[in-house]
């Protein structure tokens, strides 16, 4: 099945599907471990929930809901289909801390967000406030960097043949 | 006071130019320009839409430790909505019909729908809406927590007419303008097609560029 649907909103939805999908692959084949610019550490992991981008107008998304919806054979058989991911449920780490999030690959809108445990330290309503803040931010921060990671390759003239290439084949398995 | 959310939904408004800092008066006087007005007692079908801060609900004032959430700008939007009650239109409506034996005409409706917006809209409380964000100075973005389109609008609406900036939201298009990429790799961006990924029936592996839908087959870049 050849996807080239742009059924997502904008022009350029089709490019945030790529970045979730992209993410499903390194998480299988690298373990999901990401260094950033600036040398931060962040794990990313997929969780209770998936959605297929539908491969063209006349087609339907598919949903899988709970338990471990990328080890089933549903998901594997959309992958070999050729189809992106639309929406997934995210776990984020980095350090101590951990995020769950929903991100809508085609808007890039989170939703269903987890913050962190609030830090030990914060005792008011002001200093929890400043805490959370520097947790969205951060969260923020890491689905950029992520993206502008997943930009780099995808970008560089050589990707079809060389990391895009290689998510192919993990698609294919 | 109150502690910022913890969960939730947000989406990624950036906005380029200056805006006036956070921390000084021309701020906080900005706010309380489009302060939020009640319109508790309006007579009439109406929205209100403006500031207000998450001690004070009023919008009678934007003290600055109010809107200070450590390394952001803590917003709030209050959405008043005011709007005659549909049961309340269809139960006097009813009467009317009853009362006069018959259907009423377009006419009568119409005067009877007037009639009960003056006598009812003034007892009639409006539905509240408090949109919150974060508004960072420095990155030049805010994090709006509400994912809907027609807040999102109220609030870029908003935040235009107090600080004549636009707000863009970050769709996979804008989030990529602002993750550091190169003049060349800007260039692809804006010119990227989809990848179409392979249907592997078989064990042939080959990944293709998309190309516009009128455009005919690509090639396979490899196998």
């Amino acid at each position: 099945m050849n996807t080239r649907a742009r059924s997502s909103a904008g022009t350029h939805g089709f490019l945030g599907e790529e970045f979730l999908t992209w993410l499903w692959f390194r998480w299988e084949t690298d373990g999901g471990e990401f260094t950033t610019t600036g040398g931060r550490v962040v794990g990313v992991a997929l969780d209770d929930l998936l959605t297929f981008a539908a491969p063209s107008d006349d087609e339907t998304e598919q949903t899988l809901r709970h338990g471990l919806p990328t080890r089933t054979a549903e998901a594997r058989t959309a992958l070999r289909q050729g189809r992106r991911l639309r929406k997934a449920r995210l776990i984020i780490a980095e350090g101590a801390r951990q995020w769950t999030a929903t991100l809508d690959a085609t808007t890039m809108v989170l939703t269903g967000v987890r913050l962190p445990e609030d830090a030990e330290e914060t005792e008011s309503d002001q200093d929890r406030t400043a805490d959370r803040a520097a947790n969205w931010l951060l969260l923020h921060e890491i689905v950029r960097l992520l993206y502008g990671q997943f930009l780099q390759q995808r970008l560089a003239p050589g990707y079809l043949g060389a990391g895009g290439e290689q998510q192919a084949q993990w698609m294919a398995s | 006071m109150v502690a910022i959310r913890r969960s939730g939904g947000l989406v990624t408004l950036f906005y380029a130019g200056r805006l006036p800092d956070p921390r000084r008066p021309a701020f906080a006087a900005a706010l309380a320009e489009q302060r939020f007005r009640t319109i508790e007692n309006a007579a009439s079908e109406e929205v209100s839409v403006g500031w207000v801060t998450a001690l004070d609900p009023t919008g009678d004032s934007f003290a600055a430790a109010d809107l200070d959430a450590g390394v952001a700008t803590w917003l709030r939007l209050r959405i008043d909505k005011k709007v005659l009650p549909k049961r309340w239109l269809a139960i006097h409506r009813d009467a009317a019909a009853k009362a006069k034996g018959g259907k009423l005409s377009a006419r009568e409706r119409r005067e009877l729908r007037d009639d009960l917006m003056q006598r009812l809209l003034p007892r009639v409380l409006p539905t509240v809406n408090l949109v919150d964000a974060l508004l960072f100075h420095e990155q030049k973005l805010v994090l709006l927590f509400a994912t809907g389109r027609a807040v999102r609008e109220a609030f870029q609406k908003a935040f235009f007419t107090t600080f004549t900036l636009p707000l863009e939201a970050a769709d996979p298009l804008q989030l990529g303008l602002h993750t550091g990429l190169g003049d060349e790799q800007l260039t692809a961006l804006e010119r990227v097609e989809a990848v179409r990924w392979p249907d592997s029936q078989g064990n042939r592996v080959t990944v293709t560029a998309a190309r516009p839908a009128a455009a005919p087959p690509t090639e396979a870049a490899s196998a």
